[in-house]
Formats: C-alpha cells, structure tokens, sequence
C-alpha cells in the first residue's frame, strides 16, 4: 500500500490527491471566462497548445467563487479525455504514504460529504482523500441542476 | 508479443473488416472476378503468413476456404448463399482467433470442424436450394473502387501528439514574429522566417487532415448487417450506400457507429415489411434500404430512408397512453410532429412485441442523447405506410472551419461563418428594431425575426460603446434565423475547432473552442444552443415573408426614385428626378443668352431655352444639365453637380408653388424638389429665333436600326423625330423624310417633301444611287440641313 499522493490545500481544507490523478500542477494565468456557465466553471486556460478547463472548487465546494486575484495554482488532470484544470489554494508536497487510505472518523462537514473519499495522514496530520473526476461530475451535475 | 505476430493479427483484422462488405456484394453478383480474387487472396495470405507463424487452426480454416473458392474461381461450383454464408462463418472465426491471439487469451475451442464441414456439405445441398438464387441483399456502392491507396497503421496517440507538436510549433512560431517584429527588419531573416511560416502552416494542414476518415469506414459493417439480419427475419433488402467518399473527423465516426447501427437495425426488424406482407400492399417484395452521407456546411448529414411501413403515430400515442404518460385528452391536442417525437421517449416503441433483434434495451431515445451529445441532431420524415427517413445531423467538431470572431461584453468569440446569413450595423436603415414586453423583434426589409443579444443570453454586461452594435441575422441548421446583437464583428478566420470538455458542452450554447493564435482560447457559439437558451419561438415568420410584397406594392406612396442633387446659382441645394435629366456637360457661357424675355443657350447649332432664366455668368464654362420631356428639351445651368441620391417619388412636404413641388429630406437635409412640369410649362412655347426646321419622317420605324440608332442620333443632332409616315398626311414642306427600304419613296415623294434614302453597303448600288451610306454622318447632317434651304 505505497501509496504516492499530492498533498494541497484547497478551499481552505487540507486534502490529498492520488498522485495517478495528477498530470501536473501549473501556475495560473490568463483565464478566459465562460459565460453562461456557473461559477464553479472560472473558465478557459491555454496550457501550450491544450486548452484547459478551469475549474474553480472551492466554489464548487463552498459556493464562494475565488477572487481573481487569488487564484493561484491548478491541478491539471486529464479526465474522460478532455484535461481540467482545478485551482487550489497551495501545494505542498508528493509523498508516500505507507498506510494508505484510512476510513473517515468524525463529522464531516456536509459540504464536503460528496468528495471525500477517506482520510490520508502525513505528518500525523489528517488529510481528506478527494478524487478529483469526482469534482468534475459534482460540476456537471451543479450544471444540470 | 511477437512483432511478426501482432503485425499480421492486425492486418489480418483490418481486412476482414474491409472484406465483410465485399463478400456480400460478391454474393449478390457471384460474376465479379475482382471481388472473388479480392477474398481469395485473403484467405491466401493468411493461409501462407500462418504457416511460418506456427498458427494451426488459422491455417486450417483459411486452407479449407481457399479450397472452396478455388473451386467457385474454377467453375466446378457456384456461389450459393449457404457457400458464402460458410465462407462467412469462416471469417468470422478468424476474426475471433485473431482477436484472442491480440489479447492474448486462450483460443476459443470451438469446433473448427463444424464450420468446415458447412462449407462442404452444402456442395450436395446446393442444388435443392436453387430455388431461391436471389440474394438477400444486393448491395449497390455509388462510389469507391476497390483499389486502396498505400497505408500504414499508427497509433492514434501518436498521430494526437504530433497534432499539438504543431500546435505548439505554431505558437511558438507567433511568439517568435512578433519578438521579429520588435526588432529591426533583417530582410534575410525576415525572408528565412518566412519560409518557415509556410513550412509549418503546410504541417499543420497535413496534420489535421490525418484526422479526417472516410465515411466509408462507417458503412464498412452495414452490408454485412444488412444481409445476416435480412436471412434471420427473411426479409429481402436492397442496399444502397451513397457519399461513402465524405470525410469526417475519425473520433466523429466512432460516434456515429452506435446510433447507425441502431437506427438501421430498426429499419430491418420495424420498418421493412416481409415479402408476403409488401406484395399483399402491392409493394415490390425486396425493401429499400438507403444510408447517404453528404456534407452540408459544417456538418455532416447522414440519411437513412426505407420504404418500410413507417411509424404509426396512433399507436405511439396509445402506448404513451397506456403507459400513464399521457392523459387521452392531451394526446387529442398533439399534433402529428409531437406525436412523431414520442418515438424519443424512453420505453416506447411500436413494435408490438421485443424481437430478437432490438430487444436490446436501447430505443430511439439512447440515439438520440447519443446522437445530441456530440452536438448532433436528429430529425424524422415519417411517411406512414410508405416509409421513414431519419436524418442525422452531426457537426465536423475538431475540424477547420471557417468562422467569424466577433465580440461581445469584452469577450471574443466564435461562429461559424455558414451560420452567418447577413450582418448589418444597428443604424442600418433597412433595419427596425422593436420591443415589447421584453422580447425584441428585429425587421429586416420587412421581415421579422426574434431578436436576442449575445450579452443577455450569455448572461454578461452590456459594455457601451460609441460605434454602432453589429446585427447578425444568424441560422442554425435546423431552427429558424434570429437576428443576434454583438458589440462587434471582428475578423474572419479559419477557425481549428476542438471539442470543449463536457461541463461547457452542458450549457448548450457552445459547439466547441479553438485556440487562435494569441494562445487565449476562445468559444465557439451554437447557433441552435443559443435560441434554445434564449427560449426563441421557433416559428417562421412566413406571413411576414409573404406579405412582404404586399406591402412593398401598398408602399407605392414611398417608392424611391433616383434624383440628381445640385447646388443653384443662388446658393439652394435642389433635387431633379434623374430621368429627365439627359446628360449633364460644361457649357461655354459665351453661348448663353437672352431673347425676348428668355434666356437662351446655342447648342449644335439651335437654341435651346434656359429653363431658370440665368444667362450671365462669371467663369468661361458653365455645368448645365440637359433635359427633355420627350420633344422638347431645356437646359438648366447649376452651379454645381453633388451627386445622385433616392428621394421619395411623392415629396415629404408637397408644395406646389411655381417651380418647385416640394421638400424631401435627404440624409438629414431639406432639399427642394424642381418640379419637372412646371419647367417645361415655364419654357417659351414657340421655338425661339431660329425655327430648328422640320421634322424628320422616319419611315421605317419598324426597323430596328432606325429605332435604335438613327432615332436617337437625330434627336441628339436637334431633330424632331416623328416614328412612322403621319397618317393625316399633315406634312411641312419642310419634313424631310428618311428610310432605308425602297418601297416608301415614291410615296414621300408624293408628299411633297424631301428625301433621304439611306442605305446599308458602304458603296452606292450604281450611279444613279442618290442614296447615303447609313454611317456617314457628315453627309447625313449635310443631306437634312441641305433639305431645309
């Protein structure tokens, strides 16, 4: 159970990502908007000659849109064959996590119910395991509704 | 796995797929050398590549089909639909192996023997089944040979990752001139970067179109499906497969499979009846069956039509009934294109039972989301009793097309530009733009269509601006045009769209993006997603089309005609109805003058009246407009000629007072309108000083070059013209009259005035020919003004 897992901050809460899930992490900058689209959609990014979609989480998560003057780092995913960019607020380190994915304990804050998966420790701090395709359907389904 | 091997497995499999199609057609004309050599060969080339690769069972089931083609090849056997089925079942199992062998899984023991002794055995039973020679489907391919340019298999990541090499290349490349053009201009370097420029456009053209595929491709299975689904439900189908040459992006294709098949299988188990059931309908026994691919702008538009038995409405609408989806009531107030669309809805069909065939769990509906996921549409012709046509409209996403940029809310986006019927600036005076409770209704010449703003749909702020908004009258392929307000049109470009990821998809306003070259992508807008989000009503506004003549004849009050718009002597800017105005040309104003209280001005030798009475002026040449009422004519002298404008035929302010019958407003300007009649009826009845002789008699008027050409010569000249001998022989002595045949002499003559006898050849006919040469004109001017002395 070596597992590899990117460690960030992301909407204000520490989380963990499997490190397959993740292409690369970018420095944002020029987003193109996408009007018509909620605010869970920041926009369009050009990543040389891919276009990214951005996705902003922590108004997924919170409902809050991020300032355009914080938007800081994306995780760059390919998802379903289209590539996502999600902004998170800070990334820490990839590291491996010999005990893997632990069980959730506690109360969850309901928000954050649909992501997480489990709990990843590192540094003998907890960290939510979140996936990130999972966001992107909450993001079609925030859509559809 | 082996190279060798995993080589020849997908060779093997690619002809196979290639071959279905041929065996079938081969089975429908068992003459056709070329299709029987092409399956020969295959079986050859397997039966030779597995021998040395140590593959048994393929060797032996090719060896036993090669046999018996060999025989057919030979004519010691016929190709009998049980053969080519064997023959069939042979390939089949090949494409079976070959698949195990690729991924690597245990062959499927089956019995290879049973498939082998099919193709025997039915040597003996070949005979009793002579009875029904007919094929089941005889297949007819409008286009394609069979000769297959020169390929090479690649893999598809391979060819994705040398499309965004070049992608980056060119970006790379405009980073590069605009650093270029910063600096100073080497024109060596600058010639070298250019070379380049052309080098990596030609690329990235090349790339894409390794995109492109065959529609073929997509039919390749059809045959195949056709013929195995007709034998299994007995019915007798004619295939027809048509723009098999039509590209389309290959990741289009492999969206497109499912829903044909579909669609087509429908077509067999629903549409087409059986043989006994089509001749009792008086129907020929053997059903079409029609696939046709063909591109239409922006999109690709697949047609599958069968003569089958169509869609029964009715019984859609009891199903739904009986389902507890509908109430009987609101059926009753269905019209026929919703009941139509019920097909769409999940867990209805009207097949009375689930066959075997599309038992399937997929109905119309999953077509249709698979079809509008890909940004497709789907549309039904329903001819009940007589057949159904469903046509598929899918877009060439990922691929070049033309587009508009236009700008809106600060933003750039994309159209494509055959979606584009018109574009016109908001201040455009054939365009009126209403609104009432909310909705903007835009009038194009009379025409009205919905209108929307890009920013209101898109949900962003309206950014002033001091120029006026562009109107796009837009048309989605299948919905009707609406006009749509934009800040801006901008630019014209070949546009490489690509899809966006499903989250932008879902707002249904987008069919796509592009990454232009500034590296900031940009959206392209769906012409249909837009009226659907703008919830546009989605009826045409035939009426209005249809009235539009009407009311252009009703208009008749404000009918424009061409006026000539000059400045007077004495500052005032007038109109003049351009018809009456023979030329304008600078006159020498030594040949003004004034006579009996008129002016006057000598023109090729006759005086012609001034029309405003000025007859003094300062410079050596004066601007004149020549006019004519039909036979008399007047000169009016301007200070200036400005330019030719519309001007109401009616004048917005009738005021009939001397010369003048009113004020149009031109462009903001209150102009007075000369009125023509109170011009000439100003001008000196009788010619003045010099009687400018008699009229010219023209007694051919019949003839063409009299009419056309002489006629107006003279009249230019200063004549009267009269067409035709007078009938009242009310004849001056000084008349002249002019013809070209011979006949009418004598009887001018009789009337006692002169003659000219014009005639056609250059040289006289003898001399006593007194006559003149048509196009001598000098001798003709001299002949009519002799005959006034």
């Amino acid at each position: 159970m070596n597992q590899l897992y990117l460690f960030a901050t992301l909407a204000g809460t520490r989380v963990a990502v499997e490190a397959r899930e993740v292409e690369a992490v970018v420095k944002l900058t020029d987003i193109s908007p996408v009007p018509g689209m909620g605010a869970h959609v920041a926009g369009l990014s050009a990543l040389r000659s891919r276009v990214l979609t951005i996705i902003d989480v922590a108004a997924l998560v919170r409902g809050r849109p991020t300032p355009a003057e914080q938007r800081g780092f994306a995780i760059i995913a390919d998802i379903s064959g289209h590539s996502y960019g999600l902004m998170v607020d800070a990334v820490y380190d990839i590291c491996q996590v010999p005990e893997g994915e632990l069980p959730l304990r506690g109360q969850l804050d309901p928000v954050w119910s649909p992501y997480a998966r489990g709990l990843v420790e590192h540094e003998g701090q907890p960290y939510l395991l979140v996936s990130l395709s999972g966001f992107i359907e909450a993001g079609a389904m925030a859509q559809a509704a | 796995m082996d190279e060798l091997l995993q080589e020849f497995i997908s060779e093997t499999q690619e002809t196979l797929e290639a071959l279905a199609g041929e065996v079938v057609a081969w089975e429908a004309d068992p003459t056709d050398r070329d299709r029987l050599d092409a399956i020969f060969r295959f079986f050859h080339t397997v039966k030779g590549s597995c021998g040395f690769l140590n593959l048994p069972r393929f060797e032996r089931l090719s060896h036993a089909a090669e046999d018996v083609l060999a025989e057919i090849r030979a004519d010691k056997r016929i190709a009998d639909p049980a053969t080519v089925s064997a023959v069939l079942g042979i390939m089949d199992r090949i494409a079976e192996l070959a698949e195990a062998v690729a991924i690597g899984a245990a062959l499927p023991h089956e019995n290879d023997d049973y498939l082998i002794a099919a193709l025997t055995e039915k040597e003996a039973a070949a005979p009793e089944e002579s009875e029904a020679p007919t094929a089941p489907v005889a297949v007819a391919r409008t286009s394609g040979g069979q000769a297959a340019p020169r390929t090479i298999r690649l893999p598809l990541s391979l060819i994705d990752q040398l499309m965004n090499g070049v992608s980056d290349m060119v970006l790379a490349r405009n980073e590069l001139s605009r650093k270029l053009r910063e600096r100073s201009g080497d024109p060596e370097l600058e010639s070298a970067f250019e070379r380049l420029s052309t080098c990596v456009a030609d690329m990235r053209d090349a790339i894409s179109k390794t995109r492109m595929q065959r529609v073929d491709r997509l039919f390749t299975a059809i045959p195949r499906m056709v013929r195995d689904l007709g034998r299994d439900l007995g019915k007798r189908i004619d295939l027809t497969l048509e723009g098999g040459d039509v590209e389309m992006d290959r990741e289009m294709v492999e969206m497109v499979v499912d829903p044909l098949t579909h669609i087509v299988r429908n077509s067999i188990d629903h549409g087409i009846e059986t043989p006994e059931k089509r001749r009792a309908l008086g129907k020929p026994e053997t059903g079409r069956l029609k696939l046709e691919a063909r591109q239409s702008g922006n999109q690709i538009v697949i047609e599958i039509s069968d003569d089958g038995q169509g869609i029964d409405t009715r019984r859609l609408v009891d199903k739904a009934i009986a389902a507890g989806r509908m109430t009987p009531e609101a059926a009753a107030r269905m019209s026929e294109a919703e009941k139509l669309d019920l097909i769409f809805h999940p867990g209805l069909s009207t097949a009375s039972e689930v066959t075997a065939i599309s038992g399937r769990g997929v109905g119309m509906d999953v077509v249709r989301a698979n079809v509008e996921r890909i940004g497709g549409v789907i549309a039904l012709d329903n001819r009940p009793g007589c057949g159904l046509t469903i046509m598929l409209r899918v877009p060439l996403t990922l691929t070049i097309i033309p587009g508009l940029i236009v700008r809106a809310g600060g933003l750039h986006f994309a159209i494509p530009r055959s979606a584009v019927v018109e574009i016109l600036h908001d201040n455009n005076e054939t365009l009126r733009i209403a609104e009432v409770g909310g909705a903007k209704i835009a009038t194009i010449r009379s025409i009205r269509h919905s209108m929307i703003d890009l920013e209101e749909v898109l949900g962003m702020e309206r950014i002033a601006q001091p120029g006026p908004r562009a109107i796009m009258v837009v048309r989605s392929a299948t919905g009707v045009p609406f006009a749509m307000g934009v800040s801006a049109v901008e630019n014209h470009e070949e546009l490489v769209i690509r899809p966006a990821s499903p989250l932008v998809m879902a707002t249904g306003v987008y069919a796509g993006m592009t990454l232009p070259d500034n590296g900031k992508p940009m959206l392209l807008l769906d012409a249909a997603g837009l009226a659907n989000a703008a919830r546009l009503p989605n009826i045409i506004d035939d009426q209005a089309a249809r009235r539009a003549e009407e009311t252009q004849e009703a208009q008749g009050g404000v009918e424009m005609v061409s006026a000539l718009r000059f400045e007077e002597y004495s500052g005032e800017r007038r109109l003049l109805k351009l018809s009456l105005i023979e030329r304008v040309e600078d006159i020498d104003a030594r040949l003004f003058g004034r006579s009996g209280g008129h002016g006057f001005v000598r023109l090729d030798g006759r005086l012609v009246p001034v029309a405003n009475g000025h007859h003094d002026f300062a410079g050596e040449k004066v601007a004149a407009l020549r006019l004519r009422d039909g036979a008399r004519e007047a000169c009016y002298p301007v200070a200036a000629v400005l330019d030719i404008v519309d001007m109401p035929a009616v004048p917005d302010m009738v005021a009939m007072h001397g010369l003048l019958s009113g004020v149009a407003v031109i462009d903001g300007e209150h102009l007075e309108v000369i009125n023509p009649f109170a011009l000439f009826a100003a001008l000196p009845d009788a010619p003045i000083v010099e009687r400018t002789g008699g009229r010219c008699l023209l007694a051919d008027s019949e003839d063409g070059w009299t009419r056309e050409i002489l006629a107006p010569l003279l009249r230019q000249a200063g004549h009267e013209v009269v067409m035709g001998l007078p009938g009242d022989a009310a004849v001056d002595p000084q008349d002249v009259v002019l013809f070209t045949g011979s006949e009418a002499s004598e009887a001018s003559e009789l009337l006692g005035c002169r003659v000219v006898h014009l005639r056609a050849t250059p040289r006289p006919n003898g001399p006593q020919d007194s006559s003149i040469y048509r196009y001598d004109q000098d001798a003709l001017m001299a002949a009519l003004s002799g005959s006034r002395r």
